[in-house]
Formats: C-alpha cells, sequence, structure tokens
C-alpha cells in the first residue's frame, strides 16, 4: 500500500527533510528557516496530481491547517481531518452526483449497525426537559479560531439545525419534521429501538445521510440520547402537544 | 433531488453574461434584478431589512478608507499599492476582484484576491508577517480588510470569471471541488452537506444558499459583506473560516492553499453572474 501511494512517498519525503532540517545545525539553512511550517520540502507540482490526490495533499501537507490543534475528545486536528470507512465512501458517493447504489448502501448500513451500543438497563426514555435543551444545543465540539470549552457544559445535539421538533421553535429543514414525533408514531419497543438506533448512527437507516453519527462519534452520550428520546416521545413535552 | 435537477438544467440558458453595462448599478439593484430573475428566490429575498439597509452600507466607509491606506506611502518601502498588479496589469483596478483567484508567474502560485494583496503589501511597501498591517486580518482594525472592500467594489456588477487558462487554476479550481464534497471530521460534514439542497433548505433561521444555483451562489460569494451580525465587514477567507468552525475543522492558516482551492471553486461555481459588491449578509 505504501509503497503505491504518492501521497505517503510525499509524506515520507517531507519527514526527512523536517528531520535533517532539525539534526543539521550546519545544514545550509539558518535556524530561524528550520520552523518545521518552512521546512517543507519544495511545493510538488500540482498539474501533475489527480484532483483527489491533490485535495489530500492540500489537507494533510500544505501547512493549511493546525494540524496539530488540540480536539476536546483528546486527539488532534489531524485526527478529524482523516476520513473513516464511512466518510470515505460517502464523499465518492458524494464527488458522483449519483444516488448511492443499492449494494454499497447495503454495506454502509450493516457496518453502522454494528457500531451501536445500546445502555446496559434498557431504552429507556430519560427527562425531556433536558432532551429539549440538548436537542437545541449547537455547542460543543468547535475549535478553529473559537474553542468551545467542554467544562463549561455538556455538548448539545444540533438537532434543532436541521429538524423542525416542537411547533414552539423554528429549526431547520435539511432532515424530516419531527413535530409531533411521539404521538403520531407511538412509543412500541420497536419504535424506541428504531429512534435510539438512528440517533446513535443514522447510517444504520439511510447510507451516508447528512445527518451526524451521535452515538457512534461520541458526540452524545447514551444517557443525553435516552434524554432526546424523551423530548421526542413524551406526551408531556411540546414536540407532542 | 429530481426537482433540483430541473430547475438546475435550466439554468446555462439563464446564464447569459451581463455585460459591463451593470457595473454602473448600485448592489441593491443587481440584487433586485436576481430576485426579479429567480421570481424571488427564498435565500435572496431571506432578509428584506438587509434589502433596505443596502443604499447605507456601512462597508462603503470601510472602503473610502481602504481607498486613502490604498493610496497613502506607507510601510518600511513607503511606497504605496498603487503598483499593485491584482492580474490585469499593476494597478488596474476595475474588474481585477472578479477574475480572481488566478496564477501569478512572479509567485507561481494561485493566489486569492486577499492572498495577492499581502505579497503586495511585503514586496511593494515592506511590511512583514509581525506587522499588524499584515496580522490582523478581521474586524475594524483591519486594513486588508478595508483595502479589500475598496478593490472589491470596483467589480461591482461585474460577472464572475476566474481565469482557467493556466493548468494551476484548473487543478486548484478541481482540488477545491474535491474539498467541498470531502466529508470529515466528528460530524462527518462536508460543504455539500448544507450548500447543495433544495432552494429554501434552512439551518435553523438561516436560508442556505445552494452551489448549483447561480443566482443565489453569486450572492453566497460576494465578499466583502458587512454581517450585520457581526457589525463589521467579512472577507471571503473568514466565511470559510466560519463554515469550518461549524463543521468542527481545526483551524485554517491565512491565505492557504485550501482557502484558494475552496474559493476557486466557489468563484468558478458562480461564473458569468453578476458580483454583488459590497453585499449585506445576516
Ligand atoms: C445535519 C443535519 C441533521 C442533524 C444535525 C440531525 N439530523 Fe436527524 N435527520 C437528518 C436527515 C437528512 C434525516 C433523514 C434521513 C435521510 O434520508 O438521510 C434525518 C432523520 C432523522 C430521524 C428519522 C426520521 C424518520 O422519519 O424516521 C430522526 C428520529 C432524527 N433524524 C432525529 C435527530 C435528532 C434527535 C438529532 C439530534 C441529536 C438529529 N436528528 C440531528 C438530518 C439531521
Ligand atoms: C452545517 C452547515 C454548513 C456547512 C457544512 C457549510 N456551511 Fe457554508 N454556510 C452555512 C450557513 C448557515 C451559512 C449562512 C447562510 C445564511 O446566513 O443565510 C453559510 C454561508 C456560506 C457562504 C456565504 C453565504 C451567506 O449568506 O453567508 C458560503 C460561500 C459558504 N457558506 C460556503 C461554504 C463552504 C465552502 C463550506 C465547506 C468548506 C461550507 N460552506 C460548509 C452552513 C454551512
Amino acid at each position: 500500500m505504501l509503497h503505491k501511494d504518492p501521497i505517503a512517498h510525499a509524506v515520507a519525503a517531507a519527514l526527512l527533510t523536517l528531520f535533517a532540517a532539525g539534526c543539521t545545525a550546519t545544514g545550509p539553512q539558518k535556524p530561524e528557516d528550520a520552523k518545521p511550517a518552512q521546512a517543507a520540502p519544495a511545493k510538488p507540482d500540482y498539474t501533475k496530481m489527480t484532483p483527489r490526490e491533490l485535495a489530500e495533499y492540500l489537507v494533510f501537507q500544505s501547512g493549511s491547517y493546525d494540524l496539530a490543534q488540540p480536539t476536546q475528545e483528546g486527539t488532534t486536528g489531524r485526527d478529524r481531518l482523516t476520513q473513516d470507512e464511512v466518510q470515505k465512501v460517502c464523499t465518492e458517493v458524494a464527488r458522483s452526483g449519483k444516488d448511492i447504489d443499492d449494494k454499497t448502501a447495503e454495506r454502509i448500513n450493516k457496518l453502522s449497525m454494528a457500531t451501536i451500543k445500546y445502555p446496559e438497563g434498557g431504552i429507556k426514555l430519560g427527562d425531556w426537559r433536558k432532551g429539549r435543551d440538548i436537542a437545541w444545543s449547537g455547542f460543543g465540539f468547535r475549535t478553529a479560531h473559537n474553542v468551545d470549552d467542554h467544562s463549561r457544559g455538556a455538548p448539545g445535539g444540533n438537532c434543532y439545525n436541521c429538524h423542525q421538533i416542537g411547533p414552539d421553535r423554528t429549526g431547520g429543514t435539511i432532515g424530516p419534521s419531527l413535530t409531533g414525533y411521539g404521538k403520531i408514531r407511538g412509543s412500541s419497543p420497536e419504535m424506541l429501538k428504531y429512534t435510539y438506533e438512528v440517533i446513535y448512527n443514522p447510517h444504520a437507516y439511510f447510507a451516508c445521510t447528512q445527518m451526524p453519527r451521535s452515538g457512534a462519534k461520541g458526540l452524545l452520550t447514551q444517557q443525553q440520547i435516552l434524554d432526546v428520546m424523551a423530548y421526542l416521545f413524551d406526551p408531556e413535552s411540546p414536540v407532542n402537544k | 433531488m429530481t426537482k433540483l435537477k430541473q430547475a438546475l438544467s435550466a439554468l446555462p440558458l439563464a446564464l447569459a453574461l451581463v455585460g459591463n453595462a451593470s457595473a454602473s448599478k448600485a448592489p441593491e439593484d443587481i440584487l433586485d434584478e436576481l430576485i426579479a430573475k429567480t421570481k424571488n428566490d427564498p435565500y435572496l429575498t431571506q432578509s428584506p431589512q438587509n434589502r433596505m439597509m443596502m443604499p447605507d452600507n456601512p462597508a462603503y466607509e470601510w472602503a473610502a478608507e481602504g481607498e486613502k491606506l490604498f493610496k497613502q506611502p506607507r510601510g518600511p518601502k513607503n511606497a504605496s499599492l498603487e503598483k499593485c498588479d491584482f492580474g490585469k496589469g499593476p494597478g488596474v483596478l476595475k474588474g481585477a476582484y472578479v477574475e480572481l483567484p488566478r496564477y501569478f508567474a512572479d509567485t507561481g502560485r494561485v493566489m486569492d484576491f486577499e492572498s495577492r494583496l499581502v505579497h503586495c503589501m511585503k514586496t511593494l511597501q515592506g511590511f512583514t508577517d509581525n506587522d499588524p498591517q499584515i496580522k490582523v486580518r478581521h474586524g475594524e482594525k483591519s486594513d486588508i480588510m478595508k483595502i479589500t472592500t475598496y478593490v472589491a467594489m470596483q467589480s461591482n456588477g461585474m460577472p464572475w470569471n476566474p481565469p482557467m487558462n493556466h493548468p494551476l487554476e484548473k487543478a486548484m479550481r478541481d482540488a477545491g471541488r474535491e474539498l467541498f464534497f470531502r466529508r470529515a471530521g466528528p460530524m462527518d460534514f462536508n460543504c455539500a452537506t448544507c450548500h447543495l439542497n433544495p432552494p429554501g433548505t434552512r439551518i435553523r433561521a438561516s436560508v442556505l444558499p445552494n452551489v448549483k444555483i447561480g443566482e443565489e451562489w453569486t450572492k453566497a460569494v460576494s465578499w466583502p459583506a458587512w454581517r450585520v451580525g457581526h457589525e463589521a465587514v467579512r472577507s471571503s477567507q473568514h466565511r470559510v473560516l466560519e463554515c469550518l468552525w461549524q463543521m468542527r475543522y481545526p483551524n485554517i492558516m491565512p491565505d492557504s492553499d485550501v482557502h484558494i482551492a475552496i474559493i476557486s471553486f466557489w468563484t468558478d461555481a458562480a461564473r458569468g453572474q453578476p458580483a454583488i459588491l459590497p453585499d449585506m449578509k445576516r
């Protein structure tokens, strides 16, 4: 793999150059030029790369991003930008401009279903008031120039950005309206399980959906998901009024 | 999806070039024409208040200050920016902004407006990365924002027309397209998550512009714009930063090639549509 990948080659070359610049005090570079960002090798010829190779080069090797920036989950900016399997497949689907084919969709559904972890005590609705706050919060995991401090509060679910939820506040329209969710669908064990799974990892049902994987990516805890579910199902919740 | 495709197939016809004739129109007139042409497109019409305020856009004050900064001899070399070449020759400002990003032989790079301006401030005026004139990119203390507004205005009403003659220009535009669709981060977002939806789709209350609808997209990429919510004029690079922040991506460096690739793609996506400069946004 490594030998066939031009990008991996370039990484290796960049590392070598860095190493050399850091170790040779008598090298051609003045010490003030030896800062890591500046020590990158001469830019490769962008026109010799495929668009995809160039895009990956720009993300990881052009010095565009602060790849070392710490994240709230204890990783780095580099990890945030490194694609997992689902992201890779769904990127290709998006670039193709076509709908996902059945076979790929099935594969994504299956591997996504396998990521779902269920609460030990079973799927029991939590506190709808807490759930409302979570559904209506866009706080959390933002970094870049303005880092969310998670010690100031738990990250939210961003649900309102894409869904109309309660009739009492304006939500987004990227996803379907969830107004009246529990009233319309009832709260059978199957419906609770389905909803938990969709929130935990929506690709289990909707391959390459726009909706985030709140459970699988650790954006929400299991308890938070149960609270959001209470907001969707509880007859007392404004969602069902 | 199919509705969208139908709408898109009608676009090329509507893309007839808006010539220099409209260069004398005010930004709000250009917006009004786009609104009329699209029969009240929901993104273009989302803020009647902003439309009303456009003739008194505070960006004009920034532009006036920008003009002074542009013409004043400044920096260690005590030179003005009047010899800066934004791609149409030294000192040519009219129409320069809508033909960026482009390839510059003197740097061997594709540059967007901001990186080119910084290049001129360094080479002509002698400023360095540590000078506030270069360092301060955003806000009312930013010289760069003011000069950007001054120069950009001189392309108001002209069709976006980034050159695609040099292979590097195409390479950056094509890489920008790849980046637009690249899903990453804890929320799996790419730009298309929010900018390739049916007209009128909202993130909470904000109507999202669609990259494939030229009349929407020209307003989307018409920066600098007065951001009412920020009480400041903002740049293209600032908008990229804001969307990346929402996407939970790490910090991006000013003038970086990722910026320039994305801006190459997004400007190309607005090709032929009239620029609204300066614009006013939410
Ligand atoms: C980025 C946008 C986005 C966000 C954020 C988002 N969703 Fe969704 N959601 C969608 C989309 C789009 C669908 C439709 C599935 C599809 O076809 O892709 C959906 C589907 C759903 C469904 C299934 C609806 C049905 O008809 O069966 C539920 C339930 C749901 N979302 C709940 C939530 C909750 C709860 C949150 C917050 C934790 C949330 N969503 C956050 C976009 C989003
Ligand atoms: C999670 C949703 C989301 C994602 C992902 C996203 N944006 Fe945005 N973007 C927005 C919102 C919301 C606005 C503001 C729209 C408004 O105010 O009507 C916006 C505004 C813009 C605008 C200016 C239009 C305006 O009215 O302010 C451009 C151009 C843009 N985005 C480009 C991008 C690019 C390029 C990417 C990918 C790097 C991206 N966006 C990713 C949500 C998103």
